[in-house]
């Protein structure tokens, strides 16, 4: 996100040139001020310009959708009980300014909600970069397969994961979205931040307004579906799937070869018994470190692990393979026992986790 | 002679790379592409993409395929490359070999060429390489009178009636046998019953197999007047059926009579060792037949363009007499082809343009006897490139002249070898680059056949 404007201009006079220059002035060290940590930034920390177009793409539409859908409501609220030019001033007023107040107050930084946005950016560009693999010719490819078999708790999860993927493919090609499909939690907070960004823009704010967007806001919550997001539809399948260890490698590869970054990731979790989250942020790390440890503990074989790894590598250019390639034995050598113990911390309560890693961080301070 | 369609049988070449990183063993093609990188026998594979990929595949254990653009003297080529380690050396397969100008970015490989974003197009749709459905534009769904989501996992022909083209023939099975393009798919939507047009890229997996298509759907107004059928033209179904049906026996009848030829499992009787030749030399004239066929079908289409690009036509025409030296030299023939530093830039379809010369160089050869020369020259006038392949064989008549270029049409009816089409498919081509094809002859003085192509402005 850009440096924003200063909030002090929008009450100078347009006409007055000795508050311009002030301003301009501020504006200038506001812009070397980033442009400083920008030069600074270390360059594995830096997003490349897809990841960062699609990152920006993709929050301007959660953040807009939610927006347009609390305005509406409230409006038609308003307009229902008479106050006709109020519901008018809701659509208006300062429509389509929350990014820009939300990312100008900081509250957009939100460590959790970013994690989640660059990580699901992450997953869905690798995703769409994985080279395809078919698996035998003429037959249908994993998800296709497994919404056709006659177990109907897998088949319902596997077309339902079908249906997702479109949805977010579609999303994400058109730069619009459905539902933000974020966590319940990530879900909410955002929607009261836009709820109070879009009071913010109003001219004048009543009781009755207020009580519009309450309204609003609580409709967009009560809408939002956890279960629906591709994350926890592959979690769903992963769980009816519940691939035995014999299994779990063709799974595994024919997930990766099929483009369903997401059954993988659900797959890995289910069979190292962690948090999807936790199963793609290792699965999105580029040094992949963590990952090679997860697919030891659940006891996969060279070629296995050789053949993930260099699908991984095609579609993510962080990736080193010549890396890979050198650590490889290595990684071969690590016993099932010695992988499993050193990935349980991952295996964590999630709020256990989130308070030990917020302790440590306040350590380094 | 649809060696030279990239998605269908591009010439291949193999290689051992030995555990020290040099080619123990390698076909011509990269045994001179590696000295022209500044190899040497015994020394490490000097094509760097190329030892990448052999050093990965080794390290990993696994296939690594790969497509990769390599210098080659002054111009880029386009490989695919899969290494295949094989207990301490590492099987090389290089495919592709299409030449393409330095300046330019590579081609977006098949599977990036996934936007059908055009304005005309209502919605898109994906299949899997058992046609299923994996995607669908959602909200074309209630525009169209569909459920998306419940056609996801279906067979296309859930979604989709498919109806013949104007010709009889499906255009998705031409599509499906020949691995490109699907253009111009007369349809109907299932649920309305109203008429839409499907277009489709094929997608490939690494290994170069099918991987479904990426497709588009345009609603057809149910006025407008179907295309005019040509009758001359040949249904792709049944080209594309002869494509399949005949080509692997075929094939495979070729491959068995040669090795019994050879007596590469034991002694065989010497007539039987004769026999065996005729049935391989038979069978490679119906593979011939089978390849024409399938370009006449291309070449005959209304629509059938090639996107010319800058090429050098000397090198063409050196590449096309390299192609045909063994077999000249079977014949006793030389050719003479165009001296390494002569250059002459041309536009035109590289592939095709090969096409021709193979074509011509390869009637030459056959026409002349043995001890003669062909002769290869490559001129530039002010606004065309011309290849002039020259022979002393009989020579055609003038009154033959025109008829040789026309279907199942030959210079010379009584000699083996040959269907009649190569001629007319080799005009065709010329022409469909803007260029022509013609010869000039009198009986008993050879024939010289003159290919001329329009120059690149940018290179003058």
């Amino acid at each position: 996100m850009s440096v924003g404007p200063d909030p002090v201009r929008d009450v100078v006079s347009p006409y007055d040139p000795v508050a311009r220059a002030e301003d301009a002035r501020l504006r200038a060290d506001a812009r070397l001020t980033g442009t400083i940590a920008d030069f600074f930034l270390d360059a594995d920390a830096r997003l490349d310009d897809r990841t960062r177009l699609m990152l920006a793409q993709v929050l301007g539409a959660i953040v807009g959708a939610i927006e347009w859908d609390i305005r509406r409501h409230a409006a038609r609220l308003l307009a229902g009980g008479g106050a006709t030019q109020a519901g008018e001033a809701m659509l208006k007023a300062g429509a389509g300014g929350v990014l820009d107040r939300l990312t100008r107050a900081g509250l957009l930084r939100d460590e959790e909600l970013m994690d989640e946005l660059i990580a699901r950016v992450r997953h869905d560009l690798i995703a769409a970069s994985l080279p395809v693999e078919v698996a035998e010719p003429d037959e249908a490819s994993l998800l296709v397969r497994l919404a056709g078999v006659p177990d109907s708790v897998v088949a319902s999860a596997a077309s339902a994961l079908l249906a997702a993927e479109s949805r977010r493919r579609v999303a994400n090609e058109q730069g619009s979205v459905g539902g933000s499909e974020l966590p319940a939690e990530l879900h909410h907070r955002l929607v009261w931040w836009v709820a109070a960004a879009v009071r913010d823009g109003l001219k004048s704010v009543t009781r009755e307004s207020d009580r519009a967007i309450t309204d609003a806001a609580q409709r967009s919550l009560a809408a939002h579906d956890e279960g629906e997001r591709p994350d926890a539809v592959a979690t769903r399948l992963a769980g009816a799937l519940d691939a035995r260890p014999n299994e779990l490698p063709a799974v595994l590869v024919e997930s990766i070869g099929d483009r369903r970054l997401s059954l993988f990731v659900a797959v890995l979790a289910h069979a190292i018994g962690i948090a999807f989250d936790q199963a793609r942020a290792i699965t999105l790390d580029p040094e992949g470190d963590r990952l090679w440890l997860a697919l030891r503990a659940i006891d996969l074989d060279r070629p296995t692990i050789a053949r993930i790894g260099l699908a991984l590598s095609e579609a993510d250019p962080r990736r080193d393979i010549e890396a890979f390639a050198d650590a490889l034995d290595a990684i071969v050598s690590v016993g099932v026992e010695d992988a499993r113990a050193s990935l349980a911390p991952l295996a964590l309560n999630r709020d256990f986790r989130m308070a030990l890693r917020a302790l440590a961080r306040t350590d380094r301070r | 002679m649809s060696v030279f369609d990239p998605s269908i049988e591009s010439p291949i070449a193999h290689a051992i790379v030995a555990p020290d990183g040099s080619l123990s063993f390698a076909d011509p093609a990269l045994v001179a592409l590696n000295q022209r990188a500044g190899g040497m026998r015994g020394a490490p594979l000097a094509v760097p993409q190329l030892a990448t990929i052999a050093r990965l595949a080794r390290r990993l254990g696994i296939v690594v395929s790969r497509g990769v653009v390599v210098a080659d003297d002054e111009t880029d080529v386009d490989l695919w490359v899969r290494a295949q380690p094989d207990g301490e050396n590492v099987r090389l397969t290089v495919s592709g070999w299409r030449e393409i100008a330095a300046w330019r970015p590579a081609r977006p490989s098949p599977d990036t060429q996934d936007d059908f974003h055009g304005s005309d197009t209502d919605w898109r749709w994906e299949t899997d390489s058992a046609l299923r459905l994996t995607f669908v534009t959602l909200d074309a769904g209630p525009k169209h009178g569909f459920d998306a989501f419940a056609l996801l996992g279906q067979p296309l022909t859930a979604m989709f009636s498919l109806d013949a083209g104007a010709d009889g023939a499906l255009p998705i099975l031409d599509s499906l046998a020949r691995r490109r393009p699907m253009t111009a798919q007369p349809a109907r939507l299932r649920s309305s019953g109203r008429a839409v047009t499907l277009t489709a890229n094929v997608r490939h997996d690494a290994a170069g197999d099918f991987a479904g298509f990426v497709g588009a759907a345009r609603m057809v107004l149910e006025d407008a007047p179907a295309p005019a059928a040509s009758t001359e033209t040949l249904s792709p179904t049944f080209t594309s059926g002869l494509d399949k049906a005949l080509r692997v026996p075929l094939a495979r009848i070729v491959a068995n009579a040669d090795s019994i030829n050879a007596q590469a499992d034991g002694p065989v009787q010497g007539d039987y060792a004769d026999y065996a030749a005729d049935i391989a030399s038979a069978g490679r004239h119906l593979l011939e037949l089978v390849d024409d066929l399938v370009d006449l079908q291309a070449v005959e289409r209304p629509d059938f363009t090639l996107v010319p690009e800058p090429i050098d036509l000397a090198d063409v025409a050196r590449r096309a007499a390299g192609l045909l030296s063994v077999r000249a030299a079977n014949a006793g023939v030389t050719i003479t082809r165009p001296a390494l530093d002569v250059r002459v830039p041309a536009l035109g379809d590289f592939r095709r343009v090969l096409q021709v010369l193979v074509n011509l160089v390869g009637n030459a050869v056959r026409y002349s006897p043995r001890g003669a020369q062909v002769i290869v020259t490559v001129t530039r006038t002010q606004t065309h490139a011309v290849v002039v392949v020259a022979d002393k064989g009989k020579g055609v008549a003038p009154e033959d002249q025109v008829r040789i270029f026309e279907k199942f049409e030959r210079v010379d009816p009584s000699e083996a070898g040959g269907n009649g089409l190569g001629l007319y498919i080799a005009r065709r081509l010329a022409r469909a680059m803007q260029g022509d094809l013609t010869v000039e002859s009198a009986p008993g003085e050879g024939a010289r056949f003159v290919l001329t192509l329009p120059t690149d402005p940018a290179r003058h």
